[in-house]
């Protein structure tokens, strides 16, 4: 496989790690317990659409298992299966590699909605949470949704270059 | 039925259908208590402990000193503050240390056994968060020590100003912390903490048993007599049952009303942690345990 494509995969891991230690600083502190960004579950999203949904089915599922194991409260695996999932179905969605940014954007906002709504209701299908579903509506998953769509913007032009790049160098090998 | 069995063929579904029973496998056997961490387990919870700790540190370490500059105006109340607590704690110091001499003179008077003695002795070791997932249904922190040091499941976590979680899944080198805010009566897997009011440990008893995200506040349940307690209160855990450590803060008393069924009361606890801005924390070693 090709370097460039090791160090973003790198790069995720490097985004994993900040997601637990830099992140919680960055967040204002009455919105702490609110606000829980899945900042890599959103570059793999780009993975998947830009590059190929099994790309983003396989980091999905490696990345949520690596945050089930390491933050492990209740069970392992909600986090891998939501992430998956995802991450396969969003590819799904588009068909082309040329996503322009706007529906790029409302695939994001899909995304972090029905990641979010999963997790929500793996937790409550095994009875760790009792609230309703409006409650998490309002308290995370729209909050989440606006953190997630500005950190889709920013990363939007390097990582969709990046991208690119990779799928065309490997497109004329195919062809051969 | 040769429908299904055509609809079956389609690969992709069959594989999606292997996946959920799989990952529905995986949940519900990882779901509730288990014996220990399965060692592949256990290597990626301390290599990326390790990194996490590399980040944390000097992060955590900027965003104080942020902090502290921006609420300098505060220092010299805060100093004034601290000047009467100090002479508190040495007034204090004084009487606890006679108190203490006595206790264990009639400790041996009375031929206490052992482990009688050491029952509510606590070993306090710091401890350094290496990083947070603040999901809010599955709140959790790690901190960087593990069975190494003699971390068990089921350890109390203090911050330095209130109870903040029990430790929950044990690595060599670091361990998992379930922050009390998903304490919930109703999960099987959740223990209730037998409670009491400082100042009133002979006429208070409770049981902290949820806590209520809308409102952010604990529920103290089945307190038969609510007359001595009174709003502000300071609630510490009683330990009473001898699992869980005596004199942990949770909290002050906001409200106290008749509970769910007529029979008891409910009081309602303003929790003492912040759940935020995570630097050390204790975790809090019963001695009996400790010394084995």
């Amino acid at each position: 496989m090709n370097k460039r494509r090791t160090i973003l995969i790198l790069l995720l891991f490097v985004l994993f790690i900040l997601e637990g230690t830099l992140l919680p600083w960055l967040i204002p502190e009455a919105w702490e317990t609110r606000i829980n960004p899945h900042l890599v579950y959103i570059a793999i999203l780009f993975f998947s659409i830009y590059e190929d949904r099994h790309t983003g089915l396989i980091l999905g599922l490696c990345f949520g298992l690596l945050h089930d194991v390491v933050f492990y409260g209740a069970m392992v695996g909600t986090y891998s299966f939501a992430m998956g999932l995802c991450g396969y179905l969003i590819g799904l969605l588009s068909r082309s590699k040329q996503t322009p940014l706007p529906l790029m954007l409302i695939f994001v906002i899909t995304g972090s909605l029905l990641f979010d709504s999963i997790i929500f209701g793996t937790y409550s299908l095994f009875g760790v949470v009792h609230e309703p579903y409006s409650w998490a509506v309002m308290h995370h998953i729209i909050p989440n949704v606006f953190v997630q769509f500005l950190f889709a913007l920013l990363i939007y032009v390097p990582l969709r270059k990046q991208l690119e790049i990779i799928t065309k160098r490997r497109s004329p090998e195919e062809k051969a | 039925m040769l429908k299904l069995f055509k609809l079956l063929g389609n690969k992709r579904l069959f594989i999606l259908l292997m996946g959920l029973i799989l990952f529905i496998a995986i949940m519900g056997f990882t779901l509730g208590s288990r014996a220990g961490l399965s060692w592949p387990e256990k290597f990626v919870k301390d290599t990326v402990g390790f990194v996490q700790y590399v980040f944390y540190k000097p992060t955590s370490y900027v965003a104080g000193l942020i902090k502290d500059i921006s609420e300098l105006h505060a220092l010299q109340e805060e100093n004034e503050e601290l000047k009467i607590a100090l002479s508190h704690y040495t007034r204090d110091k004084a009487r606890f240390n006679w108190i203490e001499q006595e206790y264990t003179r009639l400790q041996n008077d009375l031929h206490f056994t052992e482990e009688q003695k050491k029952l509510y002795k606590y070993d306090w070791k710091i401890a350094q968060v290496i990083s947070v997932n603040d999901d809010p249904v599955n709140q959790t922190i790690v901190v960087n020590l593990g069975s190494r040091e003699g971390v068990k499941e089921g350890m109390a976590v203090h911050s330095s100003k209130g109870l903040v979680g029990i430790v929950s899944r044990v690595s060599t080198l670091t361990s998992t912390v379930k922050l009390i805010t998903t304490m919930d009566a109703r999960d099987p897997n959740s223990n209730g903490i037998a409670v009491t009011a400082q100042g009133k440990e002979n006429s208070v008893f409770g049981v902290i048993e949820s806590y209520d995200k809308k409102s952010g506040t604990f529920l103290m349940s089945r307190i038969e007599d609510p007359k001595p307690l009174a709003k502000e209160d300071l609630i510490v855990s009683s330990g009473v049952g001898g699992v869980f450590p005596r004199g942990m803060i949770i909290g002050k008393v906001k409200e106290v009303k008749v509970g769910e069924f007529g029979l008891t009361y409910t009081a309602t606890i303003t929790p003492a942690a912040s759940f935020t801005d995570w630097k050390e924390l204790f975790i809090v070693f019963p001695e009996a345990e400790s010394s084995e």
